[in-house]
């Protein structure tokens, strides 16, 4: 059989046997018999990919020949998770390979379970850029990610005495059958050198950029297929090499080593992804690292615009460029810079394009998380990038001075350059001023940007400023992740949820049925099943699959409160073993998370939560009726299995935090009820399912605000006044949840009573603890409970990507479906 | 690397036979260029075999480029690979001197 008479999958189950045989033996060598777990998922893969392939050179075609618009996302962060599954289901061959597979005495779900997770992200602002490429295809339209290639993604997670302990993540160690290396298209990146400061032909300033050194960018595409197997996009991911196998000159001087030191420096670029809340250590990596995936990116977008442009004039009618937060906003500069120094444009026409084809996403309201990069810095790596951005910021300044004559503080707070020691360039500020487009991620998120974070941005661009609340693709969410589930619902109301979740209205009718109520419950009780023989394996604890399982799983940060969740957990342990009071029902409360490594305090949390767990756990005053569980290594293949398993949602985020939140997007539409703040996207989800249909606790943003502002927030009183707050927190002098570690916690009672604490912990915790009661409560009516949960799986249409790209494309980049 | 040298007319053409101009390579460049400045001369550097220029590469060009400049002579850069004009764009070199596609146009390029 020829080389490409194989690449032909036939898709019944013979053809596919046959596939599975032919690249077991010409592509790892061995075998079918023979081939380890590892090689066995391989060629199951390289078959998928076959298939793959063809589609994705017929969509190129389409896209060629309508010389659609195309929009590229550039993110530092793409949290694909595992593929082989998902690819399975867009294609609609999961049921044949699983049959074919059997057939040959093989599981799919086993083989599944080899593929290493393509963690190259720390949570939402990632996943959501993996939705997002989802949702593009599906949808058939031109759209393609551009990021890195770390070959360490977030590390691997072990719990250790109760502490975090951070593994690396060599994810692309056992090889991955997904990526396509284009070395033919590979691009040069300067980095360092000076500025000379020089006259051209004609007399004018002509400033030089010399003495820099040079890293090469090589490409890998990854290819993302759509719902229905019509459109195969692609994500393409740079490593970063040295310009020569080793640099000659040292080489031929004689010093090996050296130069292969140089090498080695230069691969570090794509070397690791940085852990968020980490970025402080490393500056001068990740300025590199978010101008290596600029440069590459922006270099490749051209080059492919002036394969059928001439000119730059269409440059925005045929492209769009959108930046994933600020950390690809270096790439307004370097636009820059291409059309003024290489095209010859001049600076006027450079920006007006420029502009018009950039877009940036805000993704948070922190301000710790505002990036800046000190001017030093940015002189020493990228010099005429530096000269570049001075000459944005003076330009923009005389459009702010124009606008508001006199007001020199406004001047201050907007200047591309904060005045401090040593100056530092804000990025954001940046990202706007280069933008025609500035989003924020849900509505109360873009309500804050607009009056707080970027008001005066707003008052002097308002038609910039706009909100795209965030969603979820339910192909990996509900399709692949909760099959019992997608099955049920598309038994009810036929399988249009796939690609248009508003089919799932039709549900709501059956939400008042006996039979569709306990239809649900059962697909419910069997993936909590599923859930406790992984929190069995990997936690060794065991939990009940009929008690309600309380989840909260997100990346471990203060503002997310997982230390509120764990004072009410504590106040219901006391209950129980001091007040002979037992929770209305039994609970699981279930954690998954990551710190950052360098954040000492969330992982102290992580810690608390672990040693609260021994000890509830092993009490046997407790009887079983509360457990608590820390599962380790939180990943995206993880989340598949907690979510469907979830009943209650935790979403307690300090309100005026959390920008949007997507975790609570996926739990709600695999049918948990949400308990949470009215923060980011929480106040849509009650929006969308009903007040009734949701836990709504706490303070409100404004109230929070309004707090901080008076400098009133004195946790002592609510100490003081309420005898629950005090005898939860009084725990923390103690060591009762650290008896061996005498003292580990007494950090966290002066934490938390801390005046002007700014995540509020006591203010919400009996409100919250209120709101716990009314779950329970619900939740020992079932019938009561299987109708909220239904109506919110039915409810969940707003919070689809598919909706959210629908709204990008109409309203910022301008592409449509190429079909 | 070798530097080879014809006379076309007025013009000396400067072919650089190797894949790389770069810090290994420079000196030779320079010791091997610098003897043809002339005054009010015209040079052509043809790069159709160079496929990578470091800074030193670059830097070393544009001294070439100085030198004939200061004793009112050109030069012109023809035939450069794609990644090579990558770099050259770079640095701004289009601005300071003709950066033609063929050795005929680089003959034409000078008498601007």
């Amino acid at each position: 059989m020829s080389v490409a008479q194989r690449r032909q999958v036939r898709l019944d189950t013979p053809g596919l046997e046959e596939a599975f045989r032919q690249h077991a033996r010409f592509s790892v060598a061995r075998e079918w018999q023979d081939l380890p777990a590892r090689a066995l998922f391989q060629s199951v893969g390289l078959t998928v990919r076959d298939r793959i392939v063809e589609l994705l050179l017929e969509t190129e075609r389409r896209y060629r020949q309508a010389d659609a618009k195309r929009l590229y996302y550039l993110s530092m962060e793409f949290l694909m998770g595992r593929s082989l599954g998902n690819n399975l289901c867009n294609l609609g061959l999961h049921d044949a390979y699983r049959d074919a597979l059997q057939k040959l005495g093989t599981s799919l779900d086993d083989l599944e379970e080899n593929e290493s997770d393509a963690a190259l992200g720390n949570g939402g602002l990632g996943r959501l850029a993996a939705c997002f490429l989802d949702s593009l295809a599906t949808l058939g339209m031109p759209g393609f990610g551009y990021g890195l290639n770390y070959e360490y993604g977030l590390f691997k997670q072990e719990i250790h005495n109760g502490f975090q302990v951070e593994k690396p993540d060599n994810w692309l160690a056992k090889g991955t059958p997904w990526e396509f290396k284009r070395p033919d298209e590979a691009c040069v990146v300067p980095l360092y050198g000076r500025i000379e400061h020089g006259q051209d032909r004609h007399g004018n300033y002509n400033p030089m950029w010399l003495d820099w050194k040079v890293i090469i960018g090589v490409p890998y595409d990854l290819p993302i297929v759509g719902y229905g197997g019509r459109t195969v996009n692609y994500l393409r991911l740079y490593s970063a090499t040295s310009s020569q196998d080793f640099d000659m000159g040292i080489f031929n001087a004689g010093d090996y080593l050296k130069a292969v030191e140089q090498k080695m420096l230069s691969e570090t670029i794509s070397k690791v992804l940085y852990p968020s809340d980490a970025i402080e250590s490393g500056r001068e990596l990740r300025l590199i690292q978010e101008y290596f995936l600029v440069a590459c990116a922006i270099r490749d977008i051209v080059q492919r615009y002036q394969e059928k442009h001439k000119t730059f004039q269409e440059f925005p009618s045929k492209i769009a460029i959108q930046l994933n937060d600020t950390h690809p906003s270096l790439a307004v500069a370097e636009l820059m810079r291409l059309l003024v120094d290489e095209v010859e444009l001049g600076w006027d026409e450079a920006w007006e394009i420029t502009r018009a084809t950039l877009g940036y996403t805000n993704h948070t309201l922190l301000p710790e998380a505002l990036e800046k990069f000190s001017v030093p810095l940015l002189e020493h790596v990228l010099p005429r990038h530096l000269q570049i951005i001075y000459e944005i910021n003076r330009r923009f300044l005389e459009q702010v001075a124009a606008a508001r004559p006199g007001d020199d503080g406004r001047l201050q707070r907007m200047s591309l350059i904060e005045e401090s020691q040593p100056k530092q360039v804000r990025m954001a500020h940046l990202a706007i001023a280069g933008s025609h487009s500035v989003n924020g991620v849900a509505a109360l998120h873009t309500e804050l940007l607009k009056t707080s974070l970027f008001a005066d941005f707003t008052a002097l661009w308002p038609e910039r400023f706009n909100n795209k609340t965030n969603g979820v693709t339910q192909r990996r969410w509900l399709l692949k992740a909760n099959p019992a589930l997608a099955d049920l619902l598309t038994r009810t109301v036929g399988d249009g949820w796939i690609t248009d979740l508003s089919r799932l209205r039709d549900l709501e009718p059956h939400a008042q049925e006996r039979g569709f109520q306990q239809e649900f419950l059962a697909v419910k009780r069997a993936n909590k099943e599923r859930l406790a023989k992984v929190i069995e394996e990997t936690a060794l604890v065991t939990v009940d699959p009929d008690s309600l399982f309380d989840v909260q799983i997100k990346r471990m940060h203060e503002y997310k409160r997982q230390l509120l969740n764990v004072l009410h957990i504590i106040h219901e342990y006391l209950c129980m073993v001091e007040d002979k009071q037992a929770p209305l029902v039994p609970k699981t409360y279930i954690f998954a998370g990551k710190a950052a490594p360098g954040y000492w305090a969330a992982k102290q949390i992580i810690k608390l939560i672990n040693n609260v767990a021994r000890t509830i756990n092993h009490d046997r005053r407790v009887g079983g009726r509360l457990r608590v569980v820390f599962i380790p290594d939180y990943r995206v293949s993880l989340a598949e299995v907690i979510i469907p398993a979830a009943d209650l949602s935790e979403q307690i985020s300090t309100a005026g935090k959390e920008a949007s939140g997507t975790g609570n997007m996926k739990l709600a539409m695999n049918g948990a009820l949400t308990i949470g703040t009215l923060d980011g996207a929480n106040i849509e989800i009650m929006e969308e399912v009903g007040a009734d249909n949701i836990f709504i606790f706490g303070l409100k943003a404004q109230e929070v605000q309004a707090l901080r502002a008076r400098g009133a927030y004195r946790p002592a009183e609510y100490y003081q006044r309420s005898p629950l707050i005090r005898r939860v927190v009084d725990t923390f002098r103690t060591d009762v949840f650290c008896p061996q570690e005498s003292g580990l916690f007494g950090w966290i009672y002066q934490r938390i009573l801390e005046p002007g604490e700014q995540y509020f912990h006591l203010a919400d915790l009996e409100s919250y603890t209120a709101a716990q009661e009314k779950a329970a409560q619900t939740y020992t009516d079932r019938p009561a409970w299987a109708r909220k949960a239904i109506l919110n799986v039915a409810r969940m249409e707003k919070f689809s990507s598919d909706r959210t790209i629908a709204e990008y494309a109409r309203d910022i980049w301008g592409i449509r479906p190429v079909v | 690397m070798d530097i080879t040298t014809e006379k076309v007319g007025d013009v000396t053409v400067a072919t650089i036979h190797g894949e790389n101009l770069d810090a290994s390579n420079v000196s030779d460049f320079k010791r091997d260029v610098s003897p043809l400045v002339q005054a009010n001369g015209k040079l052509v550097l043809d790069l159709h075999h160079v496929q990578f220029v470091d800074s030193a590469g670059c830097g070393a060009i544009l001294s070439c480029v100085r030198q004939w400049n200061a004793v009112g002579g050109e030069v012109v850069l023809c035939a450069v690979t794609k990644p090579v004009r990558a770099l050259f764009d770079l640095v701004r070199f289009h601005r300071i001197l003709d950066i033609v596609p063929t050795r005929e146009e680089a003959a034409k390029a000078f008498g601007h």
